[in-house]
C-alpha cells in the first residue's frame, strides 16, 4: 500500500514538471511585453531593461526555466506584475477564501447528491424519482454562471434575503487570521454572529458551484444504488431477515458511494475551474478571481504559480480518492496486494 | 469477379442498415433521447438559416438604435431588446450558430489527433511509445480545462479564432485517454493476434480491426462533447475572452445583461434559456446513444 | 397440519413485452420432519416459488396473481411485511445456487454472520443476544459446516475464499438461527464435483441433527434418490407428478417424468437417448392446458382445455395428467 502511494506520488511530481515546462513554455512565447506589464505605460526604457535583466527575459528558454525552478526551490514563485506582491503573498491570501469555498460546495453537493441519488434509486420510478432526474438533466445543463446570476438575483433582489457580494458585509469586523477560514476564525475568535454572516455570505456562491454536481452524482448513485438491489447478496440478506435501515444504510450504501467516490476527484477539478466564474460573479475575493485577473493581465509569475497550484491540489485529491476508495472497497485492497 | 464484388458490397450496405434501423428502434424507446434530437435539429436549422429566419438580421452585427434600447418583449421584438436597441431573439439565433461552429471546430480539430495517439499508445502497450503519449497526456489532464483554456487565451489576443484554436489544442487528450483505455484491452485479444500474424500492416490493425470497436464510445463522448464544448465556449465570452462585440455569443449576452438585473431581465434570461436548452439537447441525445450501444441485459 | 402448504400459486413477471406467466398453479406440502426433494429443469420455476415463499420477491416486476402459501396454517402471502420478515428470522431459512454472488464482498464473513444473529431474536423470550454469546454461536456454526479455522475465516472476505468453502458459510448462515424449515435451491449445482458429495453430506448430517425439515431443490435425480423422503416432479410452473422417492423413481408416471428418467445415462446399457423433444415454453404465450402437451407423445384433446389436477396413480403417488383420470 505504502508502495503504491509512493509511485503515485512520483508520477505526479514528474507531471507537475511537464505542466510546468508547458505553462512555462506558452507564457514565455507568446506576444507581449511581460515587462510593461509589470511597470505600465509610463516606465522609461531604461526601466523597462531593468526588468527584464531582472526577469531574465534576455536570456534564452532553458536558462529562464532553470532560474525559474531554482527560485521555485526557495520558496520564491516571482512577483506579481499586478499585485506588485511576492505570489507567495498573494497566493497565501487568497488560496484559503476559494478553498473555503470549494470544500463547502464539497459537502453540499455530497450531502444533497447523495441523499438524491439514494432515495431515487431506491425508490424509483416514482414521483420522487421522476423530479430528481429532471433536476439532475437541468442541473448538468445549466452553466455555473447562469446558476449563480439566477441564485444572486432570486435571493438578493427579489426576496432581499441573502447577501450579496463578498465574505462578510463591508461593515463587519473581520476575525484575525489563523486558517484563513471565515467561518472558522470567526468560531475560534468567538464571534459567533460573524461566524453566521460568514457563513450565509458562503452559500450562495457554493450552491452555485454544487449544482451541477449534485446532478451528476446523484445520477451515478441512483444507477448504482439500482444495480446493486439487483444483486443476489442484497435479495439474501433480505432472506436473512436483516432490518431494511441495515440493509440500506450498511449494506446497500457502500457499494453504491463508490462510483461517486471516483469521480469526486474529476469532480473537483470542476469545482475549481467553476470557482473562476462564480468568484467573477459574486466578488469573491479568492484565488480563482486572482488567476483570473493574472490571466488577463498577462501577469506571468502568478499564471505559472497559479496552473500549478491548480495541478498540485488536483493531484493530492485524486491520490487522496485513490487512497478512500482502497478503504471502502476490499475487493481492490486484495487485487492490490496481488491476492 | 465484378460480380462478386458488387454482392459484398450491396451485403455490406444491407446489414449497416439493418443495424441502423435496430439503433434507431432502440433509440426512439425513450421519448427524452427523440426529444433531445428534436431540439437538436431545430436548433440547427435555425442557426444554419439564421439570416433567413431571424427578423433583424442586421442587428446581429454592428447596429445602434438608443430609440428601441431595453424593450420589454413583444409583438415586434419576441425577446425584447438590448442595451443598445438590437433585437434579442435574431442575436439569440445567431449566437448558436457561434456556438455551433465552435464545437464542430473544436471537435473536428481534436478528435482525430487524439483518437490516433490513443490507438497508438493502446497498440504499443508496454513500450515507450506508450509511455511518451500517456505522460503527455497526463500533463494536459492534470489541471481541468477551462483553467487552461483561459490561461491560452488570455494571453492571445482574445476572439473567436483563438478560442477555437485554445480549446481544441487540450481537448485531443481526453480522446487519447478514451482510446486507449479501450484499445489496450482490445490489444490482447485474439483477432488482433489474427490479424498481426497474417501480416497486417500496423495501420490496418490500428484502423480497420481496433477503430471500429472503439466507435461507439467516441461517437457518445463527441455528442456529450459538444454539450460541454459549448458551456466552455459561453463560460470563456462570459468572462470576457470569446468572440468580441459586436459578435453575437451567447455568454457575452448573459454577461452584459446581467449588469442590468432585475430591470431588464430578458436580455439575460432568454441567452442563458438558449444556452441551457442547447446544452440539455446534446446531453439527452448523448444519453439516448449510450443506451443504444449499451449491452443489452436480459 | 402440514408445515408448509402452497396451495394453487400463480406468480408472474412484468415484462416490457407482456406478463411472463411462471407459476402456474403450484402446489406442494412439507411436514414436520420431512425432507422434501423439487426436480424440474432450469426456468422451471423453482426459484421463483422458493423467493415466493420467503416474500423475497422483487415486487414490481413480478406480481402474485392467486394463490396461498400457509406456514403452520397461517397465509404468508397476506402477513405484514414486519410479520414476513420475522418469519424469515426465525422459522424459515435458504440456501441458493450461487455461492460467490449470495455474500456481500464488501464486509467480512464475521460481519455478515454476526448481524444475522443480531436480528435474530434468539435469545431468551425472543430478546436480543448478547456480544459473546453471538460471537460463540458463529464460531459454532462454522465449525458445525466442518470449516477449519473458524475465528481466522470471520476475519475474511468472500473473495478470499474458494467456491466450496463459501457454500459451507451459505449453510452456516442459514443454520446458525435453528429454523424449522431449510429451503435448498439447488445449493451444490455450481461447485466441483469433487466438492459437491462433501457439501451435500454435510448439509444431510447438520438437518438430521436439527431435525429441519428441507426442500431439496436440483435437477439431479442423484440428489433426491439419497437425500429426500418425497419427492415433486415440476415443469413449466406446476407440479406434474408427486409421490415417495424411491416409488417415483423406481415407476414415473407423468411421460415428462418418464422422459427425464430416460435422458438420464446409465451405466448399463442402454446407451445415451435423444432427451424429450421440443422445448420449455415461452411463458409470453404459454400453451393452454397442460403445459407439456406440445411435447408429449400421449397428447389429447382434452389436455388443450384445462390444466389437470393431481390423479392418484398408486399409494401415495399422484400425477398430474389426464391418463389417469379415471
Amino acid at each position: 500500500m505504502a508502495k503504491y502511494i509512493g509511485l503515485r506520488l512520483v508520477q505526479s511530481v514528474f507531471v507537475l514538471f511537464g505542466l510546468s515546462i508547458l505553462i512555462f513554455f506558452i507564457a514565455r512565447v507568446v506576444p507581449g511585453d511581460p515587462a510593461r506589464a509589470m511597470l505600465g505605460y509610463l516606465a522609461t526604457q531604461d526601466q523597462l531593461q531593468a526588468v527584464r535583466v531582472e526577469m531574465h527575459l534576455d536570456k534564452s528558454f532553458p536558462v529562464q526555466y532553470y532560474y525559474w525552478l531554482r527560485d521555485l526551490f526557495h520558496g520564491n514563485l516571482g512577483r506579481s506584475a499586478y499585485t506588485k506582491r511576492p505570489v507567495v503573498t498573494d497566493l497565501v491570501q487568497y488560496v484559503p477564501a476559494t478553498l473555503e469555498l470549494i470544500l463547502f460546495a464539497t459537502l453540499i453537493s455530497l450531502v444533497i447528491g447523495q441523499a438524491m441519488g439514494i432515495l431515487a434509486g431506491y425508490f424509483r420510478n416514482s414521483w420522487f424519482d421522476g423530479v430528481s432526474r429532471l433536476v439532475s438533466y437541468l442541473g448538468i445543463a445549466t452553466p455555473s454562471f447562469v446558476i449563480a446570476i439566477l441564485l444572486l438575483f432570486f435571493f438578493s433582489q427579489i426576496l432581499h434575503l441573502a447577501p450579496s457580494v463578498g465574505r462578510i458585509p463591508i461593515m463587519t469586523q473581520a476575525p484575525p487570521i489563523r486558517t484563513g477560514f471565515m467561518v472558522i476564525d470567526s468560531l475560534l475568535a468567538g464571534q459567533f454572529s460573524t461566524a453566521l454572516v460568514a457563513l450565509s455570505h458562503l452559500v450562495l456562491p457554493a450552491f452555485s458551484l454544487a449544482m451541477i454536481h449534485i446532478a451528476q452524482e446523484g445520477r451515478i448513485t441512483r444507477s448504482s444504488i439500482v444495480e446493486n438491489l439487483g444483486k443476489d447478496y442484497i435479495t439474501m440478506h433480505r432472506v436473512h431477515g436483516i432490518r431494511t435501515s441495515r440493509l440500506v444504510f450498511k449494506y446497500l450504501l457502500r457499494p453504491s458511494i463508490i462510483p461517486t467516490v471516483t469521480v469526486i476527484g474529476l469532480d473537483f477539478a470542476f469545482l475549481m475551474s467553476n470557482a473562476f466564474l462564480v468568484e467573477l460573479v459574486f466578488m469573491w475575493p479568492g484565488f480563482a478571481r486572482y488567476a483570473l485577473t493574472t490571466m488577463l493581465n498577462k501577469d506571468l509569475n502568478a499564471m505559472v504559480a497559479v496552473v500549478l497550484v491548480i495541478g498540485l491540489t488536483f493531484a493530492v485529491v485524486n491520490l487522496l480518492v485513490d487512497i478512500v476508495i482502497t478503504f471502502l472497497d476490499p475487493t481492490i485492497r486484495i487485487q492490490r496486494r496481488g491476492g | 469477379m465484378r460480380q462478386e464484388r458488387k454482392a459484398d458490397f450491396l451485403a455490406t450496405l444491407a446489414q449497416r442498415r439493418r443495424t441502423l434501423a435496430k439503433g434507431w428502434y432502440k433509440y426512439s424507446r425513450n421519448p427524452l433521447s427523440v426529444l433531445g434530437l428534436v431540439l437538436l435539429v431545430l436548433i440547427g436549422l435555425a442557426a444554419g438559416l439564421a439570416p433567413h429566419i431571424t427578423p433583424y438580421p442586421a442587428q446581429a452585427g454592428a447596429y445602434t438604435d438608443f430609440k428601441n434600447a431595453g424593450r420589454p418583449p413583444s409583438g415586434e421584438h419576441l425577446f425584447g431588446t438590448d442595451r443598445i436597441g438590437r433585437d434579442v431573439f435574431t442575436r439569440v439565433i445567431f449566437g448558436y450558430r457561434f456556438s455551433l461552429l465552435l464545437g464542430i471546430v473544436v471537435l473536428g480539430l481534436g478528435v482525430a489527433p487524439g483518437v490516433v495517439l490513443g490507438l497508438l499508445a493502446g497498440y504499443h502497450r508496454g513500450t515507450w511509445i506508450e509511455s511518451v503519449i500517456m505522460r503527455v497526456t497526463d500533463v494536459f489532464l492534470a489541471v481541468p480545462p477551462l483553467v487552461l483554456a483561459l490561461a491560452i487565451t488570455a494571453m492571445l489576443t482574445p476572439n473567436l479564432l483563438n478560442e477555437m484554436f485554445a480549446i481544441a489544442l487540450l481537448w485531443w487528450p481526453w480522446y487519447c485517454r478514451l482510446v486507449f483505455a479501450v484499445s489496450s484491452s482490445m490489444r490482447s485479444q485474439f483477432f488482433v493476434r489474427e490479424a498481426e500474424l497474417s501480416g497486417a500492416s500496423e495501420g490496418h490493425i490500428l484502423f480497420k480491426e481496433m477503430l471500429p470497436n472503439c466507435l461507439a464510445p467516441i461517437l457518445t463522448k463527441m455528442t456529450l462533447d459538444m454539450g460541454i464544448v459549448i458551456l466552455l465556449g459561453a463560460s470563456l465570452s462570459f468572462i470576457g475572452l470569446g468572440a468580441q462585440p459586436p459578435t453575437p455569443c451567447l455568454g457575452t449576452m448573459v454577461a452584459d445583461g446581467a449588469k442590468r438585473l432585475p430591470g431588464e431581465w430578458w436580455s439575460t434570461i432568454f441567452p442563458a434559456l438558449a444556452i441551457v436548452i442547447v446544452i440539455l439537447a446534446f446531453n439527452l441525445v448523448g444519453d439516448g446513444l449510450r443506451d443504444v450501444f449499451a449491452v443489452e441485459e436480459v | 397440519m402440514a408445515l408448509l402448504e402452497v396451495n394453487d400459486l400463480r406468480v408472474g413477471y412484468r415484462i416490457f413485452e407482456g406478463t411472463l406467466n411462471v407459476l402456474n398453479g403450484v402446489r406442494l406440502s412439507i411436514d414436520e420432519g420431512e425432507r422434501v426433494g423439487l426436480v424440474g429443469e432450469t426456468g422451471c420455476g423453482k426459484t421463483t416459488t422458493v423467493k415466493t415463499i420467503l416474500r423475497v420477491l422483487p415486487v414490481p416486476p413480478a406480481q402474485v396473481q392467486g394463490g396461498e402459501i400457509l406456514y403452520r396454517g397461517e397465509d404468508v402471502l397476506r402477513m405484514s411485511a414486519r410479520a414476513a420478515r420475522d418469519l424469515r428470522r426465525r422459522e424459515v431459512t435458504a440456501i441458493f445456487q450461487d455461492p460467490l454472488q449470495a455474500l456481500n464482498p464488501m464486509f467480512t464473513v464475521g460481519t455478515q454472520l454476526r448481524d444475522i444473529l443480531k436480528e435474530s431474536r434468539a435469545g431468551q423470550d425472543g430478546g436480543r443476544l448478547r456480544r459473546r454469546e453471538i460471537e460463540k454461536r458463529c464460531i459454532a456454526a462454522l465449525q458445525e459446516t466442518g470449516m477449519p479455522d473458524p475465528e481466522r475465516i470471520m476475519t475474511n472476505y468472500p473473495s478470499q475464499l474458494s467456491g466450496g468453502m463459501r457454500q459451507r458459510i451459505c449453510i452456516a448462515e442459514a443454520l446458525s438461527r435453528e429454523a424449522r424449515l431449510l429451503l435448498a435451491d439447488e445449493p451444490t449445482t455450481n461447485l466441483d464435483v469433487t466438492i459437491q458429495d462433501q457439501i451435500l453430506r454435510k448439509l444431510d448430517e447438520l438437518v438430521d441433527e436439527k431435525g429441519t425439515s428441507v426442500l431439496m431443490i436440483t435437477h439431479s435425480m442423484g440428489v433426491v434418490r439419497d437425500l429426500t423422503q418425497r419427492l415433486y416432479i415440476m415443469y413449466a410452473g406446476a407440479m406434474v407428478e408427486t409421490g415417495k422417492t424411491k416409488e417415483l423413481l423406481a415407476q414415473p408416471r407423468h411421460p415428462y417424468t418418464q422422459g427425464l428418467m430416460k435422458s438420464v445415462p446409465r451405466l448399463t446399457g442402454e446407451g445415451i437417448s435423444d432427451g424429450i423433444p421440443g422445448r420449455i415454453p415461452n411463458y409470453l404465450e404459454p400453451p393452454s392446458g397442460c403445459r407439456f402437451h406440445p411435447r408429449c407423445e400421449h397428447v389429447m384433446p382434452v389436455c388443450k382445455e384445462a390444466i389437470p389436477s393431481f390423479y392418484p396413480v398408486d399409494e401415495d403417488h399422484f400425477a398430474a395428467c389426464y391418463l389417469y383420470r379415471s
